[in-house]
């Protein structure tokens, strides 16, 4: 599961251009898969049915895509100006490489030297439309015959295991879901599983919308859903300990709401028990940053019983998100149980 | 006497050397390789007292010796303390706070740590225009007690040297790493017999003050210097009028310091031979080695000769490599004119 979770985080998929993710889900689902439908947006739905003729249906959800940046313009020295595609605190984008568009032209987002910047310019940022991406071009001309306007950028970023157990990379968020779901998948569960791959998370929730409404409304139709998400760590030292909501080495986090969800009363406390009845570490949040699929898949048609589960992402959306390694196989066993018992 | 130095296995070079943790005072491993690598040149490679690396090239007809320099140090942090699973640190040389944040680090103990970021839940938004000082970061090793890292560990950023397309290449160190290798391509190149005895020195602690400089050329007592060293090349924030053109050729740093006949020298010699040049203009330190070399002993004249660098003192220093062959070109040129 390591290796699939390191193989898709090398992966590019910058939120709306997630083929090479799907790409990759797809062809590790087919041995599972009972039906692999791909939805007008690109959302994969997996359908696996139960061993149980009365048995119930899961939603299982993890979304494909993650933060980049788009290529806005070219300037006639031929440097490339962006714009970011999610949510990026600009701060992590000086001095990082990416990758640009289907071809990987590497970049770097540069900055002038100490040497020529002002005391005072060194304690601001500068703005993003300042920024720019550098490939080495040299002009205007030589850009435009490699790049288009429109392409994406994503961070390049290995994935590196350091210190007790963590690992670093890229779209850990929400890669761990994508990895998580794939190895549901492999067994076959009393209970029927949609494993749903969703598109433009970082969007706006945009490809859970149109999943969630589709299944709603098929054979199968869902009787819960749970989405397994990245979410935001917050252990500085430096922070009080009333803001420090979540650690990785603190167990799976089980939140009962996020910005856009109020979790299922029943299904938070089944998740918290059955991870008391494993022995499972878990914690809890008062919220998961920004929204998450859950919002959408709620209140798709006249609503689905939904529930978030999530590994703790130190640095979220940035090329240096980091994960316990263990916690992993935690939410996947919590996850396990859960559905052996709906 | 010259080994061939085939352009495929310098860019290999290049990497290995660049990708090496050395910074200021710790430059051992760095200076192994440099070692290495003159060793294709010379048998007479020795390390002194503060750690130069220094390979003496000696010529049949040769009375004056020439001391070519390119400092193998480069910039880095210092671990200062401990919080819980996190480290405190010091920069070692200027680096920007706004180079630091998301950057990847490897201390000289193998250790890897990513520089802290704030999460967003805690910010307000007018934060997000402010860079965090170095005092305030954290440097994130992933273990719950950082403490067996101890005070006073270094660290790099952690990269690898890339050879990109549209002939340029990044990495880190290539401060001055890049331009040790220039003079090793320029030892290549030159075609006519050398009259002079060349002393080549990967400096150590150019970056604190140029240190090594100062001792090697005290030990070497040379009658000329040539500091290699890099200089800005132009980016769309950085001020044009300070700034040099990327692609444009090497750059003939011109300064009081500086004899005015070496500098007209190494312009002549552009001229004649066809390579593009630029001119950097300083007064009072030139903040390259040159400084150190004019004051050693009695004096000794030193010029300097720079290549045009984007993004120096980052994790994606970044470099021409016409501008690599071009220096290259005018310091073998500059060296067969020596007598």
């Amino acid at each position: 599961m390591i290796k699939t979770l390191k193989e898709l985080c090398a992966l590019n998929g910058v939120t709306g251009h997630e083929d090479a993710v799907r790409d990759y889900i797809i062809k590790a689902a087919k041995p599972y898969a009972d039906e692999i439908i791909t939805d007008k947006l690109g959302s994969v739905m997996i359908y696996r049915a139960g061993s149980r003729e009365d048995a119930k249906t899961a939603m299982l959800c993890a979304h494909m895509d993650e933060v980049g940046l788009l290529i806005r313009s070219i300037t006639n020295d031929g440097y490339l100006k962006f714009i970011c595609a999610g949510g990026i605190d600009r701060r992590v984008l000086i001095g990082q490489r990416v990758f640009i568009g289907e071809k990987r032209i590497p970049g770097v987002i540069g900055l002038k030297a100490k040497h020529l910047s002002s005391d005072e310019e060194k304690k601001n940022l500068p703005k993003l439309e300042d920024l720019y991406i550098d490939a080495g071009f040299s002009d205007k001309n030589a850009a435009e015959s490699q790049i288009e306007l429109g392409d994406y950028a994503a961070f390049d970023s290995k994935q590196v295991e350091f210190g007790d157990d963590m690992l670093k990379a890229k779209a850990l968020d929400d890669r761990v879901g994508c990895a998580a779901l794939l190895k549901l998948m492999e067994k076959r569960r009393s209970c029927n599983v949609w494993y749903v791959f969703t598109v433009q998370e970082e969007n706006g929730l945009r490809g859970a919308h149109a999943a969630s409404f589709a299944l709603s409304g098929g054979k199968n139709r869902p009787d819960i859903a749970l989405v397994v998400e990245g979410t935001t760590a917050a252990d500085l030292p430096s922070l009080p300990p009333h803001r420090q909501v979540c650690r990785p080495g603190g167990g799976v986090v089980i939140p009962f709401m996020d910005s856009g969800t109020i979790s299922d009363r029943e299904l938070f406390s089944k998740l918290t028990s059955t991870a008391e009845k494993l022995g499972v570490k878990w914690q809890t949040k008062e919220y998961i940053s920004g929204g998450t699929d859950a919002a959408a898949i709620q209140r798709a048609r006249d609503g689905i019983k939904t529930a978030a589960i999530a590994l703790a992402v130190r640095y979220i959306h940035t090329p240096i998100s980091s994960v316990k390694i263990s916690e992993l196989f935690d939410i996947v066993n919590i996850i396990d149980s859960f559905l052996e018992e709906l | 006497m010259i080994t061939i130095f085939k352009e495929i296995t310098m860019w290999d070079k290049l990497a290995k050397l660049s990708n090496t943790i050395a910074p200021s005072g710790y430059e051992s491993k760095a200076a192994e390789l440099a070692a290495e690598y003159l060793r294709q040149f010379t048998n007479d490679v020795q390390i002194d007292t503060l750690g130069n690396v220094i390979g003496m090239i000696p010529s049949p007809t040769g009375v004056k010796t020439l001391l070519i320099d390119a400092h193998i140090d480069e910039i880095g942090v210092m671990v200062s303390g401990h919080e819980g699973g996190f480290l405190r640190f010091v920069t070692l040389g200027g680096i920007d706070p706004r180079m630091l944040m998301a950057r990847e680090i490897r201390f000289l103990t193998g250790h890897y740590g990513v520089v802290a970021c704030l999460p967003p839940h805690i910010q307000q938004s007018s934060d997000a225009d402010k860079c965090i000082p170095v005092e305030d970061l954290y440097i994130d090793i992933g273990l719950d007690d950082a403490s067996c890292i101890p005070i006073g560990t270094v660290g790099v950023f952690d990269t690898e040297l890339a050879d990109w397309n549209n002939g340029c290449v990044i990495g880190k160190a290539l401060d001055d790493r890049a331009a040790f290798l220039i003079i090793l391509r320029a030892l290549e190149l030159i075609k006519s017999p050398v009259r002079i005895n060349i002393a080549v020195v990967a400096s150590v602690q150019e970056e604190a003050g140029h240190r090594g400089a100062k001792t090697a050329a005290f030990g070497l007592n040379p009658d000329l210097c040539i500091a290699l060293d890099v200089t800005h090349a132009r980016t769309p924030d950085a001020p044009e009028d300070r700034t040099f053109v990327f692609g444009g050729g090497p750059v003939i740093g011109v300064a009081p310091s500086i004899p005015r006949s070496m500098s007209d020298t190494l312009k002549k010699l552009a001229k004649d031979n066809g390579i593009p040049y630029q001119i950097e203009v300083m007064s009072g330190n030139t903040g390259t080695n040159d400084w150190a070399f004019q004051t050693t002993r009695e004096g000794i004249p030193a010029a300097c000769l720079l290549l045009p660098l984007k993004y120096m003192h980052s994790p994606i220093e970044m470099f021409n490599k016409d501008d690599f062959e071009n220096t290259a070109k005018l310091l073998a040129a500059f060296i067969e004119v020596q007598e």
